[in-house]
């Protein structure tokens, strides 16, 4: 049960990072395009 | 034996650093994004085309703010292991079911700027009011709960008073959206998610750690520090005082907000559905996990300081983190309450110029300067109204249970609109007055649910399940599942919740809403005449900035325009 519990409180922190690396990966993707572009990225 | 109570200071310099360093460098970055002219759509929508990470990065962060964080640690506190699943899942879903309904908006209103908008080209003024109302107080009420979040949190870990807090906190916010509006929000979004998410993979684990690891489950069990509905992963305790009214809960948030129309009317047509998704895991596994920390208090037999479960989060971070960390978290929290504020800033500007001036004064003749004035002007009065509500003892929790309630009363009408041409004004007028007028006494329990009255209200409370389920259904399956869903969780529901559903008024009565307001709505709108044409939506809500000042309703070669000199609905000129 302890380990159990061990896995359920730190499993969130991962998926968090996975998400973070996601979004990250996008935002800068779509800032070369917007600077390959020239023009703002909003 | 649980540590001393005593919390480490950050001190008045570091808080003040860290303030202008948070502040000061959102404010660099939408220095970056200013222009000489800017554009009044841009202002609201920011063109209708973010891409992926900005939209992903923005939805996460304006999903999460201060208060799901507190309001994640006092579940998992209360309820034990099961806690922050039943807070952060189901608030984690209400943006995965929103967004079969927002590809249909989308299609319907391509370039609109709110859902209230929206409704008056479909329906008219009164559905238009309804939903505006709605979306005004909710914003406001959300804005003044990030303040005082703000400020308690600066209150407790540097000596600063309260009030100080929330005035650096309100004024930080108003000077970096001021400006560009939407388009500051949402970029701004992406370096706050990248704090708020970069501190939960860290802090966590390191709190965790340094409380004992996994060697305080068993201590704390030892300790008699948790019971057994606690420990267990499936407490009935707290799905039913928890879960299950977040569960109904879940349509009523999505589409009363006006931060997630914004986002959705923003984004790139075709980016929705990953948008969607990436932030619906994005907001439940940080918000979960931070619930952890709640989980680790009740293990630990950690009382809250002063008695109150909301001084938690900060209590533990402050309790356990080295100095580094805790002001990681300290620009964790920031960060949580800041891109919410500034979206409900963002929020309330776009309802103000695209539904009160653009429909009214502006209707034939927006002029886009006047429109961004207007918007400026907006969030300069909803800061200081913020701050007043926020210093003075009005009772935001009353307040938001109304909202919520207002917004579950409009689920169904809203949805319906977007789908069936027979929907009426009359009947989406008169379907949510009919579900508020029973959903208050039930409620605010100015009627007991005993004896003769709690019967019809269960068989009410019991159709709301399947209305619930059966509009989740639709959104993915279409019609004839969402109706068969609709039908067998009602039919199934009923030997549970007949005789058991008067003992929770919370849950019983966000279920009474939806199933008055789709019962009377359905009854109003099946012999209806009306064949509402869909097309006339995409026409009547489009650019209000054409370059040309003012916009004297004269139409682009596209029929995304709006219909020269006419801003009133087909129908409400009949």
């Amino acid at each position: 049960m302890t380990i159990a519990l061990t896995a359920y409180v730190l499993v969130w922190p991962v998926i968090v990072a996975g998400v973070l690396a996601v979004i990250s990966r996008g935002f800068f993707r779509e800032l070369r395009a917007a600077k390959k572009e020239g023009r703002p990225i909003i | 034996m649980p540590p001393s109570q005593e919390i480490a200071q950050l001190g008045i310099v570091v808080v003040i650093v860290l303030l202008i360093v948070f502040y000061g460098g959102t404010m660099l970055m939408t220095l970056g994004i200013g222009r000489k002219r800017e554009n009044a759509d841009g202002y609201m929508t920011a063109g209708n085309r973010i891409g992926f990470g900005i939209s992903a990065a923005s939805m996460t962060a304006t999903w999460i703010w201060a208060s799901s964080m507190y309001a994640s640690v006092t579940a998992g506190y209360t309820y034990g292991v099961s806690g922050p699943i039943h807070y952060g899942l189901w608030g984690a879903l209400m943006i995965l079911f929103i967004y079969p309904f927002g590809k249909r908006i989308r299609a319907v209103a391509p370039r609109a700027h709110t859902l209230a908008e929206v409704m008056y080209a479909r329906h008219g003024r009164s559905s238009q009011l309804m939903l505006a109302g709605s979306n005004v107080l909710g914003s406001l009420i959300s804005l003044t709960s990030n303040f005082i979040a703000g400020g308690a949190l600066i209150a407790m870990l540097s000596p600063l008073s309260f009030g100080t807090g929330i005035l650096i906190v309100a004024g930080g916010v108003l000077l970096y959206t001021l400006w560009s509006g939407f388009r500051a929000s949402v970029l701004t979004d992406f370096a706050q998610v990248l704090c708020m998410l970069g501190a939960a993979v860290v802090v966590i684990p390191v709190i965790f750690f340094a409380a004992g690891g996994p060697g305080m489950f068993e201590a704390g069990v030892a300790a008699g520090s948790v019971t057994p509905q606690q420990q267990d992963f499936l407490s009935s305790e707290a799905f039913l005082n928890q879960g299950a009214p977040y569960i109904a809960a879940v349509l009523a948030y999505a589409i009363g907000n006006q931060t997630i129309a914004q986002r959705l009317f923003a984004v790139r047509e075709d980016l929705i559905k990953p948008t969607f998704i990436t932030a619906t895991v994005g907001y439940g596994a940080t918000v979960i996990g931070v619930g952890m920390l709640g989980v680790m208090a009740l293990y630990l037999g950690i009382t809250p300081l002063d008695g109150d479960v909301n001084n938690l989060l900060p209590q533990m971070a402050a309790t356990y983190l080295p100095w580094a960390l805790l002001a990681l978290a300290f620009l964790m929290i920031i960060g949580a309450l800041s891109s919410t504020a500034d979206s409900d800033l963002s929020a309330l500007s776009s309802i103000v110029m695209a539904d009160v001036y653009g429909q009214s004064v502006g209707k034939d003749k927006a002029n886009p300067r006047t429109m961004l004035l207007i918007g400026r002007i907006t969030m300069i009065v909803a800061t200081g109204a913020a701050l007043f509500f926020a210093t003075s003892q009005f009772n935001i929790l009353d307040l938001l249970v109304f909202v919520g309630a207002l917004w579950g009363c409009l689920v169904f009408p809203v949805i319906a609109s977007f789908y069936w041409k027979k929907v009426t004004n009359m009947a989406f007028t008169v379907s949510v007055i009919a579900a508020l007028v029973v959903f208050l006494p039930v409620r605010f329990e100015w009627v007991s649910l005993t004896g003769v009255l709690a019967l019809p209200i269960e068989v009410l409370a019991t159709v709301g399940i399947g209305v619930v389920l059966g509009i989740m259904a639709f959104g993915f399956f279409g019609l004839r599942v969402g109706v068969g869903v609709g039908i067998a969780a009602t039919l199934a529901a009923a030997p549970f919740t007949l005789f058991f559903l008067r003992d929770y008024t919370v849950l019983s009565a966000s279920l009474v809403a939806y199933a008055v307001s789709f019962l009377v709505c359905w009854a109003l709108s099946v012999r209806s005449k009306q064949r509402f044409d869909f097309a006339t939506i995409r026409r009547l809500t489009g650019d209000f900035d054409t370059g040309e000042t003012p916009v004297t309703g004269a139409p682009a070669d596209d029929d995304s325009s709006r219909r020269p000199g006419d801003g009133t609905p087909a129908h409400a000129r009949d």
